[in-house]
């Protein structure tokens, strides 16, 4: 982590209750994305994975520490870190060109009708929307929808990409023709994407990197799982890697047990440097395999029950 | 009568005019008064000087300090080198170019406003150069407004209204004349037909009246019958105010008994057979003064030629109306939507006085309505005894003051010798109200002759 | 079927407007009564008086002939009193419009800024509440008196009876534009001004459509009340001009231009709002 694109140092999220109590969602938070990375963050509900995303995004305020984009610290949202909403947050009254060309006019304010026309087509394009340029969102089915979510981002060629559980409102068909969308995107853009999701086999299939953690309150990070598998990945044939089913086992056996059970205090954590596992890599995960639910061998993606 | 007391004189307020204030004495006050009265020539020169006064002097106080200074005489022609004061005199007394000639009069819809009325489409107003708009109004409140917002420059008005104003009697003084009188009689209590054999008003205790307005002649008469018959006006009946053409309408729904009022209201329910006349006005005071046409001080003195082009169209029209023989035409060219909005029989039995009285029968009796427009100063004083013996107005009056300032006779009886009637030689005269004589000299000794009164 | 069903709902209007007239008809058919009074007597009353009636309710057919009679001259003009009915409605149209529209000017910018802070919404909401419930004519005799015309005072009238259904509306709107829309523009660090027009105008405007729907309505019925009190023009006017002349039939010719009209500006308002709300 030399010079990574974005660094978070010691956030926390810390807020008053009425009765005077004060609670931390999370706390003493650092980890940093490299350019070109997709880092996924997996946890329970209530630890703070959208409050973390906003932070980055600058919608919100942490309560302590430092967010840094390249080298400068975050005071504010900017064109430079693009977000998708889980709810695409699409503007009804305008039409898919229109909602992307908001977005583009904003980036690029000098730009006349016919330049910003054209960028935009370009990124409808990209996300397999042609032909429905003039239509409004109500019109679209829930997976256009995302994908003009996604193509506004693209469009103003951010830094980086930040999703929030993007796909989890999409039904399991719409979710991996869209998942797999992204994977080309990132690979054609090289786009940096920081997104939360608590899809297990969403992460495998996106992440570089997965970061794991703990339950709330005072949620931390437990560990970084290092995505061992080459890059070039299908949904088709993810399960049949060697390292698949040692990372998914890793992080299942992580959800359903050890992030209840983590303690900070063990051994020789440091959460300025979370441990970073490459389980893809260790044989030993591997005998659990068999013993997981039928469905998991199928290879069906399976979602965490929240 | 500020516009006509003498600008010269340094003692004189042209402002908030009290003729009282420079004279010594109240002989040399009525001697005045009287000479006021008698030459109206030097009246209308003094009229002129005024206004040229006021534009020049806006300030009573630097008024004063320059005549005081320099002198009357020195003043007078000073300012007749700066302004032809001669010219603007006889311009005046020959009505001369119009201030405005596109001017808008109020009116109420009923036949005291005939006058008004037919001045326009028998082209009474055209014939002094004037180019008037009568407009209806909804009621004598929103007349008053109107008029006091000089939306209106001139309205018809109930003869107590203008009194009212000027003592700042239901809204802040604001010095109002009446310079004519609309017309006379023309009033009459009319009762639901459900009570046609209660005829003695002994009986009608409980009943609810209508009235068209607080401060109006309906008011008063209508008190003074009942109280005259025992009844206490104030305890024993219900009296309300209710716009004149609204009266019909509430009588046949039943949420009223009757109502003293103007026609064509009584003849309108006698039409629809609602109610009956139970006795016309007339015959409780023969000439009584109802409805005024009514304009502000400021009107008078700002706009003179206007006003007095305006006030001889009344006058000649009140003449015409004044003769039997023109009202059927009168009655054919007012009852139409655009003034009074009446089945012409209707305005036709209340002009010529031929009427049905709503029992079967068909009465006759010409002076049911009459035409004489001279504001008698002595109307003024008994309204106001009678505004005093209802508690209307509190405290000392000046009776004869108050009368002279609001009823303009003396510009009355100039413009009625003009378009050849015959005005009275004085302007205060004795009269009785149903039997009990009133002299004008002594209005506090009539009100305390009351046994019913709120004093 | 569905044809059938499309045909139902207009039969059983028209059913039920000829059931209406019928028995409009039927309660208004003339009593044969014998003509007791003398003919001069007779001669000087309306006709049901010369029986000894009160004078009736008119029939529908006499309403008819009326309306017939106003549709073939809705605009004359005899005179400053005597206009033609078209002329009336345009008339209290105008004043409504011009009332309304000024009090557009005003809810619409003071709804946005009351709707965009917490703060001047709460220290102003205690005056909205006390204000709106006001009679608009409770209003009348304070705006002759202050500003001095009849004509200002009526749509003045109109302005603050149609200002407060907007400004809440528009207020609610704004403050209830989804955050996500607004992070959307925050995070394209999209300028205050760019928002609210782009952004809370947009988002807003299905809300402050219904307020300004309310608003018409709310004009359209004070407007006749006013022009009733203070006269002059108007189709109010023209109601109080046909009741002082006790005319039954012309009121009712009256009444219904009002209504139809009142139902044409709702329609008109309600094409509007369809036309700025969009499903999301």
């Amino acid at each position: 982590m030399s010079d990574p694109l974005i660094r978070i140092e010691g956030i926390a999220k810390k807020f008053t209750g009425r009765d005077g109590v004060i609670t931390t969602v999370f706390e003493n938070l650092h980890f940093g994305i490299e350019p070109g990375e997709f880092v996924c963050l997996i946890g329970h509900s209530g630890c703070g994975k959208t409050t973390i995303l906003n932070v980055l995004s600058g919608l919100e305020q942490s309560s302590e520490g430092y967010v840094f984009v390249g080298g400068r610290e975050v005071s504010g949202p900017s064109l430079d870190r693009a977000v998708i909403f889980q709810s695409h947050a699409l503007m009804p009254w305008l039409t898919v060109m229109g909602n992307i060309a908001f977005a583009v006019s904003s980036r690029w304010p000098e730009w006349n009708d016919e330049k910003v026309r054209e960028h935009c087509q370009k990124y409808i394009d990209l996300v397999n929307l042609t032909g429905a340029e003039k239509k409004r969102p109500a019109e679209l089915s829930g997976g256009m929808k995302q994908r003009v979510g996604i193509a506004r981002a693209l469009s103003i060629q951010p830094k980086m990409l930040l999703m929030d559980e993007p796909f989890s409102a999409l039904d399991a068909l719409t979710r991996g023709v869209l998942q797999e969308e992204v994977l080309r995107i990132c690979a054609e853009t090289k786009q940096t994407v920081f997104m939360i999701t608590h899809d297990v086999d969403e992460a495998i299939l996106l992440a570089d990197k997965i970061i794991l953690m703990t339950n709330g309150p005072r949620a931390k990070i437990a560990e970084i799982v290092v995505n061992t598998m080459p890059r070039s990945r299908t949904r088709h044939d993810l399960h049949k890697h060697p390292h698949y089913y040692r990372i998914r086992n890793h992080l299942i056996d992580f959800l359903v047990d050890r992030s209840k059970m983590f303690s900070s205090s063990a051994g020789d954590y440091d959460p300025r440097n979370p441990p970073l596992v490459t389980p893809g890599l260790d044989p030993n995960e591997a005998p659990a395999v068999d013993s997981v639910k039928p469905q998991v061998v199928s290879g069906a993606p399976l979602t965490v029950v929240r | 009568m500020s516009a006509f007391k003498d600008p010269f004189d340094a003692g004189t307020s042209l402002t908030r005019g009290c003729s009282c204030g420079h004279h010594h004495s109240e002989v040399e006050h009525q001697a005045d008064l009287a000479l006021q009265t008698s030459d109206s020539e030097a009246l209308g020169n003094r009229v002129v000087e005024a206004a040229v006064m006021r534009a020049m002097f806006p300030h009573d106080a630097e008024r004063r300090r320059f005549l005081n200074a320099v002198g009357a005489s020195t003043a007078m022609a000073a300012i007749s080198s700066l302004f032809p004061l001669g010219m603007a005199k006889e311009v005046f007394a020959q009505s001369g170019p119009l201030e405005k000639s596109s001017i808008k009069v109020g009116f109420i819809p009923i036949t005291c406003a005939t006058p008004i009325i037919m001045s326009q489409p028998m082209g009474f107003y055209g014939r002094q150069g004037l180019n008037v708009d009568v407009v209806k109004t909804a009621g004598w409140a929103v007349i008053r407004d109107k008029t006091l917002n000089k939306e209106y420059d001139a309205a018809h008005m109930l003869s107590p209204m203008p009194i009212a104003i000027s003592l700042g009697v239901g809204s802040s003084p604001i010095p109002y004349t009446v310079p004519a009188i609309e017309n006379i009689n023309g009033q009459a209590i009319t009762l639901s037909i459900k009570h046609k054999d209660k005829r003695d008003p002994k009986s009608w205790k409980g009943f609810k009246f209508a009235v068209p307005f607080d401060y109006s002649m309906h008011n008063y008469l209508l008190r003074y019958y009942l109280a005259e018959h025992g009844l206490d006006p104030d305890k024993d009946v219900q009296i309300r105010s209710v716009p004149p053409p609204e009266m019909v309408a509430n009588l046949r729904a039943d949420n009223i008994d009757g109502f003293l009022a103007p026609d064509p209201v009584n003849q309108r329910a006698v039409y629809d057979g609602v109610g009956f006349i139970h006795t016309l006005t007339k015959d409780l005071w023969p000439g009584h003064p109802c409805c005024a046409f009514a304009a502000s001080k400021e009107f008078v003195t700002k706009m003179p030629n206007t006003y007095r082009a305006l006030l001889k169209a009344i006058m000649e029209a009140t003449a015409f109306a004044a003769k039997p023989e023109n009202r059927k035409q009168i009655a054919e060219a007012i009852a139409p939507a655009n003034y009074l909005n009446q089945p012409v029989t209707v305005i036709e039995q209340v002009l010529t006085g031929t009427y049905a009285d709503g029992l079967g029968n068909v009465k006759k009796d010409a002076n049911r309505i009459d035409f004489d427009p001279f504001p008698w100063h002595s109307f003024a004083i008994w309204i106001m005894s009678q505004m005093k013996r209802w508690g209307q107005i509190k405290g000392d009056v000046d009776y004869a003051k108050v009368a002279r300032e609001v009823f303009l006779a003396t510009d009355a009886a100039k413009l009625m010798k003009e378009v050849g009637m015959k005005p009275p030689a004085t302007a205060s005269k004795k009269f009785s109200v149903m039997g009990k004589e009133f002299d004008p000299a002594k209005p506090d000794a009539y009100i305390d002759s009351f046994a019913i009164k709120r004093t | 079927m569905k044809t059938l069903l499309s045909w139902r709902a207009p039969a059983l209007s028209l059913l039920v407007f000829l059931l209406m007239i019928g028995i409009w008809h039927a309660l208004t058919l003339p009593k044969v009564m014998p003509v007791t009074a003398e003919s001069e007597y007779a001669a000087l009353v309306g006709t049901a008086a010369a029986t000894g009636q009160k004078s009736a309710f008119p029939s529908p057919s006499d309403v008819g002939r009326k309306i017939m009679e106003h549709l073939r001259e809705p605009f004359y003009d005899r005179g400053p009193n005597d206009k033609g009915i078209g002329i009336q409605l345009a008339f209290s149209i105008g004043r409504v419009m011009l009332g309304y529209l000024l009090a557009a000017l005003v809810a619409i910018p003071v709804g946005f800024l009351i709707g965009m802070s917490p703060t001047v919404y709460r220290a102003l909401d205690p005056y909205i509440q006390v204000l709106k419930p006001i009679s608009p004519l409770a209003w009348m005799p304070l705006a002759l008196f202050t500003l001095k015309d009849s004509s200002i005072s009526a749509i003045f009238v109109i302005f603050i009876c149609s200002l407060w259904p907007m400004l809440i509306n528009t207020a609610f709107g704004v403050s209830s534009v989804r955050k996500e829309w607004l992070n959307v523009a925050r995070t394209l660090e999209v300028g205050n001004l760019r928002t609210a027009f782009r952004v809370i105008l947009p988002a807003a405007a299905p809300t402050i459509m219904t307020g300004m729907r309310i608003s018409i309505s709310i004009a359209w019925l004070v407007i006749v009340a006013a022009e009733m009190l203070v006269g002059g023009t108007g189709i109010g006017y023209f109601v109080w001009n046909e009741w002082n002349n006790l005319s039954i039939t012309n009121i009712i010719t009256a009444i219904l231009a009002i209504g139809m009209v009142g139902m044409l500006l709702d329609l008109m308002m309600a094409k509007l709002t369809k036309l700025v709300t969009f499903p999301e």
